[in-house]
């Protein structure tokens, strides 16, 4: 736990980012719930997705 | 008839203006004292223009008694969120970095609205750069909830929403990224819609998260809604994921006739885990519209179990981009809440974020098969009722639940389709009031708003407003 801690603050302050240590926990916290939410993506077949960075309704390829 | 204008909608006072009954200037001055008397209870507006908005008003009604009236929006005192631009005035974005900050330049949506005639009473508070959904501001203070003051009125635009409902703005408008605008209309009884990507112009708005921010329309009723989007939809040159459509007339689509309506319902995900009462109240909603005429049909959308993950990893990084440098210069400038968010946003790798575009173009394929045999669908806005100022947990049937998790779970798929979603009320949890979601294919707004219409004749508010409208 400890050690996750300190990695992810390691991370940030490697890109020039200083935490309060009492974000660690939160931060530690949330990034594990969201690890979570990702589930089992490798299982799903988004392999032949293109990606949607440019938000286009309704499909990418409007006519 | 002046003690009741702060009650009215924009569908009924605009009649009155125009045949000359009422006058803007009465109805800013009845608006501007309504906001005095219920500000100190609610904390909505960030600013109030008294001055400019008296003297837009006498231009408006001097316009009017000389027989130019320009449409339903002319008149009409309406304040609007902190993050868009109105040129010459401070845009605070309700940050503390920002807060002398003046845009020489209109956003598109305050241009279009000044051209409708409308009369601008104000900026209204939000979270701090739209990231978070409580509008409880560390700079400015809490907004709070007029049905309940010790609840929150929901965020992002938790002003506007306050505002719409404490009758001290007749309308406005918000600002959605994840729900920004749907969950404050539902925390507060108002219609709050989050229209297509592309097409109402983000020009001037400040970015929370490029890919996924929408400015819509916060109102009093559905046709009220249905006219400002008339009034800020259209092609914008200046914002290059403005969608070149042809402009509607959203209100003469309006008959609430449902009758052939499909309305598609997803049990395993949208009514997965939702408050009891709310529930209830929602799948009341739609029944009201299958008394109707309308027809339900179940529908699978596959990919949502990934919606969340997606939506978080977009948002969390966009948003973390657009503050970078002030994050590594000035973190102590932001609010610790959103602090912790533009943290966290550095953490998905590039990797992560384009998985996340790549669950979003198949959530898009997923709900467009579902459009494929239904015409919308329909859900709770949020899955739990407003919680009270300053918890991070709300209940859950029982269950202390976080409040971030779950209270974007059911908006935020439809910014990452870029989909339109409304949100109208459908009933009350005790005192406060709900909202039930309607989602539909891109630009189907009409249909949306017809729908919304059609569920809002069957009175759900059952005319009861909120306790601090009454003036002694």
């Amino acid at each position: 736990m400890f050690s996750l801690s300190l990695s992810i603050q390691e991370l940030l302050k490697n890109k020039g980012i200083e935490v309060k240590e009492a974000h660690l926990d939160v931060l530690e916290a949330r990034w594990t719930g969201m690890q979570a939410l990702r589930g089992n993506l490798e299982h799903v077949k988004i392999d032949d997705a293109d990606i949607g960075v440019r938000n286009i309704p309704g499909g990418d390829h409007i006519e | 008839m002046s003690k009741n204008l702060i009650d009215l909608a924009v569908e009924e006072l605009a009649p009155l203006l125009e045949n000359k009954s009422i006058s803007p200037v009465e109805l800013t001055k009845e608006v501007l004292a309504h906001a005095d008397h219920t500000e100190p209870q609610i904390n909505a507006y960030m600013d109030i223009y008294r001055e400019d908005a008296e003297k837009s008003a006498k231009e408006a009604e001097k316009e009017i008694l000389n027989g130019k009236y320009r449409g339903m929006y002319h008149g009409i005192p309406m304040a609007l969120k902190d993050n868009l631009y109105f040129k010459d005035k401070v845009t605070t974005m309700s940050s503390k970095i920002h807060k002398d900050f003046v845009s020489n330049y209109d956003a598109t949506v305050v241009a279009k609205l000044r051209e409708a005639g409308a009369v601008f009473t104000g900026k209204l508070s939000m979270h701090e750069y739209a990231w978070g959904i409580t509008n409880n501001n560390p700079h400015y203070g809490a907004v709070r909830n007029p049905w309940d003051l010790d609840k929150i009125p929901g965020g992002s635009s938790g002003g506007s929403g306050a505002a719409v409902a404490a009758g001290s703005s007749v309308a406005s408008l918000g600002t959605d990224t994840a729900g920004s605008i749907r969950i404050p209309a539902s925390a507060c009884g108002i219609v709050g819609l989050k229209p297509t990507h592309g097409l109402v112009s983000k020009y001037g708005c400040y970015p929370l998260a490029w890919s996924l921010d929408h400015i819509g329309p916060m109102t009093k009723t559905v046709k009220d809604a249905a006219g400002l989007l008339e009034v800020i939809a259209g092609y914008d040159k200046n914002d290059p994921t403005s969608a070149n459509v042809p402009k509607e007339n959203y209100l003469s689509k309006i008959n609430g006739d449902v009758k052939d309506l499909v309305i598609g319902v997803n049990e395993d995900f949208f009514f997965n885990e939702v408050d009891s009462d709310i529930d209830k109240l929602v799948r009341a909603g739609i029944q009201s519209l299958v008394d109707q005429g309308a027809k339900v049909e179940t529908v699978k959308i596959p990919t949502l179990q990934y919606a969340e993950w997606a939506e978080l990893v977009t948002s969390l990084s966009e948003a973390s981009a657009i503050h970078d440098t002030d994050l590594k210069k000035r973190p102590e400038d932001f609010g610790d809440d959103i602090r912790m968010l533009f943290e966290l946003g550095q953490l998905p790798s590039a990797v992560d974020y384009l998985q996340a575009q790549q669950v979003r173009r198949q959530l898009k394929q997923d709900f467009q098969k579902a459009f494929d045999k239904v015409d919308v669908l329909i859900s709770p806005t949020l899955p739990v009722a407003p919680n009270t100022i300053g918890e991070d947990f709300v209940d859950l049937n029982g269950k202390q639940v976080d409040l971030i998790d779950n209270i974007i779970r059911f908006t935020g798929p439809a910014n990452l389709t870029g989909i339109p979603g409304l949100s109208v009320p459908c009933g009350f949890k005790g005192n406060l009031p709900i909202g039930l979601q309607i989602m539909g294919p891109a630009f189907s707004e009409a249909l949306l708003l017809n729908t919304g219409y059609a569920l809002e004749q069957t009175k759900p508010l059952q005319g009861r407003k909120p306790n601090l409208l009454v003036r002694a």
